[in-house]
């Protein structure tokens, strides 16, 4: 074979983001306002910054905690709810900072919904008391595209339709940048940086309604010597085959539930607490059983929504939903919500990369934001922006301490040669493009209800082989164009994220959060109140725990009954003052 | 899934091959009868390339200036999960 020869662009820069969410934007903001005069801040993305990802495609409510609002407490909830997998340190600081946030929002010309009395209107959200969320107009596409405006405006360098590949480590201990190629042309680009920000969200299997978010950033931290961590819990929410529908959190506050085949009302009989006000992971483990029962299909019932309420859950605030439903016109009305069999879908894993309280990994030069970073394995409607937003701040400002802090990077052409090397190495003009049966292999592995929700060690290990032999037929594949060679890194990056999950779910031997172990039903703090974090061991992975400190509250469940907010139509309880 | 671009009425701007979060849309050189000798013509018009790749997200149909993007609210490549 024909070593490729080493063509492309070299990019100087302090602080490199990748990831255009709401985790490497606000990273990028945050970087540029916390350093000097001069500071050079470049986000990177594989696609469009600001039109693109998980946060473009939301409706960007966020978790935002005012000056009199209960932070402990929210905290406390927070926790519990996570079954205390979570950094409790670094979501605290999260929930301090998002009101002061939220004004840096309305500073760049976000607009936020306020009552007849000039309050911010905010709801509550599924599986939280206390915590009152909210959304800017125009939902996530206008939360985005403001905050790319905004970057422009402070002179941060956008770089659009750059797919990362590879970290660089220049042979000095530290992350040194990184090397990709222009996603459409293939052109190689490496990009050496003084801190590098990984805001890659966490890896999906091309599963939930943002199918171009990968989350292969992640996989590239452990490859350059990061651990990762929480790769045993998921977020499997419910779906249809048909369209997707953001907004069930809301349409169940207003009395939407679920129904099986036979017509009953199944989410009390599994949380007799908070029914179908649970948040996620308890309503897909409910589906999964009442699969096993033979009690589907499932179905949303939406007809306890009064009508006038209805357009506004379905149109949502969301540009794509409102396109979504006037094109279906009347058959998207309740009939279409109340016919459709609905199930549960692994959207993304929760693995991300570990780090401390300030975003820093185990690597030096190397910081992680967004849900790359594994500060919590649970994240409600709203608190998966809402800790974006916040530990993308964290990291922005980590970054630019780090540029005194540490010694400069230094590049290593044999290394940068090398990675150009691997990344071009698929690509056969002739060669057809195969990644997506492998794909489709290992989606139907990972979302098997008895293995991605009901887990037992024999069916994970009998899966752990299937994922192998996945990894074996994936060697002989090539890419004909860039296209294809972007995908077959991604699906290379799920195979081995498939490994650790199913790796990790193995090693917890206790049900906690959204990881229920058939063979190990009850959870277990004495020895499970850790993370599992996953580090390139000999041979492969190694799975270790780490103890979860409680330096602010307790890990323990509440103790206090959650508020029923069913059917309490169109109250936005608790309204704070603006101010 | 995208349906499809009434090409007829397209003015090649390529917003819809740039706000495509899937890579679906390439804007590729037209076919066009080269009016002044000696210069060679480019018009580029977006082509629908890789369909199944589409994840229904109506980026193309919503910033379409001339509103000549079609896309159909059903998607019909999302797995199951049993």
């Amino acid at each position: 074979m024909v070593t490729p020869m080493l063509e492309g662009t070299l990019i100087e820069t302090d602080v490199l983001v990748i990831g255009g969410g709401a985790g490497g934007l606000l990273a990028a903001l945050s970087a540029k306002r916390h350093g000097p005069p001069g500071t050079r801040v470049t986000l990177v993305d594989s696609w469009l910054i600001g039109r693109t990802g998980h946060t473009a495609f939301s409706n960007a409510w966020k978790i935002v905690v005012a000056p009199d609002d209960d932070l402990d407490g929210i905290l406390r909830e927070i926790v519990a709810g996570n079954d205390g997998i979570a950094d409790q340190v670094l979501v605290r600081e999260v929930l301090a900072n998002s009101y002061a946030r939220l004004k840096d929002f309305e500073a760049i010309g976000m607009t936020f919904g306020r009552d007849e009395d000039g309050r911010y209107k905010r709801r509550p959200t599924r599986g939280l008391d206390l915590a009152r969320v909210m959304y800017p107009e125009g939902g996530g596409l206008e939360f985005a595209w403001k905050l790319r405006r905004a970057l422009e405006a402070e002179g941060v360098q956008l770089i659009d339709r750059l797919f990362v590949t590879g970290l660089l480590g220049g042979g000095s201990g530290r992350i040194a940048g990184a090397v990709g190629i222009n996603s459409r042309s293939g052109a190689f680009h490496a990009i050496k940086a003084r801190a590098t920000i990984v805001a890659t969200n966490a890896i999906t299997f091309r599963s939930g309604f943002v199918r171009d978010i990968t989350g292969t950033g992640t996989l590239l931290a452990y490859r350059a010597g990061a651990s990762l961590r929480n790769a045993e819990f998921s977020y499997v929410r419910p779906g249809t085959p048909k369209f997707y529908f953001e907004g069930i959190t809301f349409a169940i506050q207003e009395g939407a539930h679920f129904v099986n085949a036979k017509g009953e009302a199944f989410m009390r009989d599994y949380e007799p607490e908070w029914g179908d006000e649970a948040d996620v992971p308890r309503i897909a483990r409910a589906m999964a059983i009442e699969n096993e029962k033979g009690n589907v299909p499932l179905y949303l019932d939406m007809s306890p929504i009064p009508e006038g309420l209805r357009d506004y859950f379905i149109q949502s605030k969301v540009k794509w939903m409102d396109y979504f439903f006037r094109k279906l016109g009347n058959e998207a009305r309740t009939d279409m919500f109340g016919k459709t069999p609905y199930y549960a879908l692994n959207q993304m894993t929760k693995m991300g990369i570990r780090t401390g309280a300030d975003c820093r990994s185990d690597v030096p030069g190397l910081l992680a934001a967004g849900l790359a970073q594994a500060g919590c394995a649970n994240h409600f409607a709203g608190f998966h922006i809402g800790l974006c937003v916040g530990n993308g701040w964290i990291a922005g400002r980590s970054a630019i301490e780090d540029l005194d802090r540490l010694p400069s990077p230094r590049l290593d052409a044999a290394e940068v040669a090398l990675l150009h090397r691997e990344t071009v190495a698929p690509l056969d003009a002739a060669a057809a493009a195969e990644s997506d049966l492998i794909l489709r292999d290992l989606q139907a592995v990972m979302f098997a209800y008895n293995i991605g929700i009901l887990k037992k060690a024999d069916r994970l290990e009998e899966a752990r082989r299937q994922v192998d032999s996945l990894a074996e037929r994936f060697k002989a594949l090539s890419a004909p164009h860039t296209h294809e060679l972007v995908r077959l890194k991604e699906t290379e990056a799920m195979l081995l994220a498939a490994q650790f999950i199913l790796g990790a779910s193995l090693f917890r031997t206790e049900s906690r959060l959204s990881h229920f172990r058939e063979d190990y039903e009850a959870r277990d703090d004495d020895r499970w109140l850790v993370w599992v974090d996953i580090a390139q061991g000999q041979g492969g992975p190694s799975f270790t725990k780490t103890p979860i400190p409680t330096p602010l509250c307790s890990a323990a469940p509440l103790d206090r009954r959650p508020t029923r907010r069913i059917a309490r139509h169109g109250e936005d309880a608790a309204p704070v003052t603006s101010t | 899934m995208i349906e499809k671009i009434d090409i007829g009425k397209c003015t090649g701007c390529g917003i819809c091959d740039l706000v495509c979060p899937a890579d679906v849309i390439h804007m590729e050189p037209a076919p066009v009868e080269t009016q002044v000798p000696g210069l060679r013509q480019v018009n580029l018009l977006p082509i629908i390339k890789f369909r199944e790749h589409c994840i229904t997200c109506f980026s193309c149909e919503i910033f379409c200036p001339e509103q000549i993007v079609d896309v159909h609210p059903s998607v019909k490549n999302r797995p199951r999960p049993w």
